[in-house]
């Protein structure tokens, strides 16, 4: 089926076109790059730009975006509908995320229509890989004290200055760049976004080793780097007003597909478990079985928010705050989780069956991974503070 | 035709205006807003609405500290409304007060007389109608009033409800006056208390919350507004983040209620063991942000903190975990024809 005939499906039939999807997954999927994969290969980066760029093809990335930039001209609800089978299966992460759930949307909100033009059908048709140079050394949770700074030479921007936990910045063409174009003391004003070329002259990259193990992220330095005025994204004292909503949207749509990815998780480690006989016996544990339903309630009510977010916008509501709720409650479930699959893997036979070592070889990595989750994306006391500051709106200090 | 904000708004005044009246009477102030008829069917004079519309309801009676055993109320007059047609009524319209023993079940002795002792029976004093289960299954309802035969009602000492005093209710020889079988619509009722005590959890802690907050908001300490200290905000954030989640699993489950006529969705469960969580610790949260005030009697944040303490006992998180452990891995109701 061509994507065509899919998009076709998602108003006559929506069942049908979930089917559809699943079984496109199904067929294109190489079995060997399942996380929960037995013999599990990981594939290169040419390799998954090829597979992003069929899914796109085929209709599963793109979906909500409008036809005239290579999109597919559905809605929120569809991809929801691609997020959750996406979701169902243990597939490899984007590695274009950035330019789908944060340039995309940005640029489709702010951008010009040239630049629609330009930059989306590239994100689609993986030609342009982008990372996000949002934080830096001084400005972490304090992004408004960003010091990157942006200067007009009367042709072009000049940037100066220095990015860092850059995921993916080593392999990416572009840059979602937050710079400084007034003062330190104008804080949140001032500041510009920047869709910056990653091969631009002065642009240096060095990978990060992380605690497990990769170098996917990377700090990103800026020596007088050229920006060319058709690259810059919004008005000059737009930055701030665009990245807080880069923001709401990491935390409330980025990786919808996250709530089933999770239930996924929960569904390999018990069959793992069933795998072995000492962890079979564990799993009835009342303890155990205690701590196990809890993560099902907690990916359930993540599915709730995820839903009702979609919901809402599709009928013309905004993310506003609650994506804070959402990030909150998913990444410190998640922690306990592959806390709880790490003590349990840890009890299997010896020696181990093969479906445990995959468990293990995957919720080993999932566990470390997991530190960065109550960190990345606004670190849970910033999330608190949102809450606290403009959902149940609590005065400030007088 | 009234939308769930009007009923709520309805509710809660009439609840309040029923501050200090006893069963009898709040019934018929209730009744005068054709609240306890909700969800009856329309034979006896009920609106015959879904289970979804009745939560907001319940909910804004437990706000109120409500006087009545009001999901008692709702649940009986639709479990009656076909096979005692005239004791529904009677509910509905606020002229007789019934209520059911959440706890325990009676023996039926050879000639059908009821003999035990139930517990957990909200009101039973004030009441004239109880419905209990039965051990052979199904339940019973009796007329506590005309009952030949003998009938003892008590405290219930594990119960902490100051408005709604729950009873422990012994039955000696007494006649059912109407056998309720064992079957979806007696199962029904007994799910869909669940996820009516959940609604009245949440009322309770959502309505503890507010009111902590605004104590903090005025209550100065080191000369600042307590509400500037960023350990409250964050301890109130965590509130409203268990408030949240515990109110989206509870409309997913109430959305999901009618499909579901056993009562064993994955949505119920969750909506049970989120609640029962929730809501203690949102008055309890109250109580220590108040600080000694929260300890005085005059305060009621303790009022609320009995209520919900009573309803999470029933709802059992750990229960509902322990049913969800066994089928951790089936699709949720939601998703089941996914793979169609």
């Amino acid at each position: 089926m061509d994507s065509a005939a899919l998009n076709a499906l998602a108003s006559s039939d929506p069942a049908a076109y979930r089917r559809a999807i699943r079984d496109w997954i199904a067929t294109n999927l190489p079995p060997a790059w399942r996380s929960d994969a037995i013999d599990k290969v990981d594939p290169t980066l040419e390799e998954l730009k090829d597979w992003e760029a069929r899914m796109y093809r085929a209709g599963l990335w793109g979906a909500a975006w409008p036809k005239e930039y290579g999109g597919h001209g559905l809605t929120l609800r569809e991809h929801l509908i691609v997020s959750q089978e996406v979701g169902r299966v243990p597939m490899p992460e984007s590695v274009n995320s950035i330019g789908k759930e944060l340039a995309g949307p940005i640029i489709l909100a702010i951008g010009t229509e040239e630049q629609k033009k330009r930059f989306i059908p590239a994100i689609l048709e993986m030609r342009e890989i982008w990372c996000q140079g949002f934080s830096e050394p001084e400005a972490g949770s304090d992004l408004a004290g960003l010091r990157t700074r942006a200067t007009h030479d009367g042709k072009v921007w000049r940037i100066n200055g220095q990015k860092i936990w850059t995921s993916g910045g080593w392999r990416a063409q572009r840059c979602l760049l937050l710079a400084r174009t007034g003062t330190l003391e104008d804080r949140h004003k001032g500041l510009a976004l920047f869709a910056l070329r990653m091969d631009a002259p002065g642009v240096t990259v060095q990978r990060i080793k992380q605690i497990d193990g990769e170098a996917e992220f990377a700090q990103v330095f800026f020596d007088n780097a050229p920006v060319e005025e058709i690259d810059a994204l919004g008005a000059p004292n737009e930055g701030w007003k665009a990245a807080v909503r880069v923001l709401e949207i990491e935390r409330a749509t980025n990786r919808m597909y996250r709530a089933w990815r999770l239930e996924n998780e929960l569904r390999h480690l018990v069959s793992a478990c069933r795998a072995d006989p000492n962890l079979a016996t564990l799993l009835s544990d009342p303890a155990y079985a205690q701590r196990l339903a809890q993560f099902r309630i907690e990916v359930e009510v993540l599915k709730r928010y995820v839903e009702g977010a979609v919901e809402d916008l599709v009928s013309g509501g905004s993310i506003g705050a609650r994506g804070s709720l959402m990030k909150l409650h998913w990444s410190e479930a998640h922690q306990r989780f592959v806390a709880l699959a790490m003590e349990l893997l840890n009890q299997a036979s010896l020696p181990p069956p093969p479906e445990v070592r995959a468990a293990q070889r995957r919720f080993r990595k999932a566990y470390m991974r997991a530190r960065a989750e109550t960190i990345y994306a606004g670190t849970s006391q910033i999330q608190l503070g949102i809450i606290a500051d403009r959902i149940l709106r609590l005065p400030r200090a007088a | 035709m009234m939308d769930t904000d009007d009923i709520a708004r309805t509710a809660r005044r009439a609840a309040a205006a029923c501050a200090g009246l006893d069963a009898s009477a709040a019934a018929r102030r209730l009744a005068e807003d054709g609240i306890l008829g909700l969800l009856a069917p329309e034979e006896v004079g009920g609106l015959g609405l879904p289970l979804s519309m009745a939560a907001p309801v319940v909910a804004a009676g437990a706000a109120e500290l409500l006087p009545f055993p009001l999901t008692e109320a709702l649940l009986l007059a639709r479990l009656l409304g076909r096979s005692a047609p005239d004791t529904a009524t009677a509910i509905v319209e606020g002229r007789e007060v019934a209520t059911i023993a959440w706890r325990g079940a009676l023996r039926a002795e050879g000639s059908g007389v009821l003999h035990g002792t139930v517990g957990r029976a909200p009101m039973a004093g004030e009441a004239r109608w109880l419905v209990a289960a039965l051990e052979e299954g199904g339940a019973a309802l009796i007329d506590l009033r005309a009952a030949s035969g003998s009938v003892t009602v008590e405290e219930d000492m594990s119960s902490l409800d100051l408005e709604r005093p729950a009873a422990l209710v012994t039955l000696r020889g007494v006649p059912a006056a109407q056998r309720i079988p064992a079957g979806a619509d007696w199962s029904a009722l007994l799910a869909d208390a669940q996820l009516l005590r959940a609604a009245e959890m949440l009322g309770s802690g959502e309505h503890c919350m507010e009111t902590a907050i605004a104590h903090i908001t005025e209550r100065r300490a080191f000369g600042r507004p307590l509400v500037a200290n960023q350990g409250l905000r964050f301890e109130l954030a965590r509130h409203k983040l268990a408030l949240e989640n515990a109110k989206h699993a509870l409309d997913h489950a109430l959305a999901v209620a009618g499909q579901d006529p056993h009562g064993q969705s994955i949505a119920r469960l969750v909506a049970r063991a989120t609640a029962a969580e929730a809501g203690p610790m949102l008055c309890e949260g109250a109580i220590q942000l108040h600080g000694g005030m929260g300890f005085t009697w005059d305060v009621p944040m303790h009022r609320h903190l009995r209520r919900v303490r009573d309803a999470a006992a029933q709802c059992d998180a750990i229960g509902a975990r322990a049913a969800l452990a066994a089928r951790v891995d089936e699709p949720a109701e939601n998703e089941q024809g996914w793979a169609a």
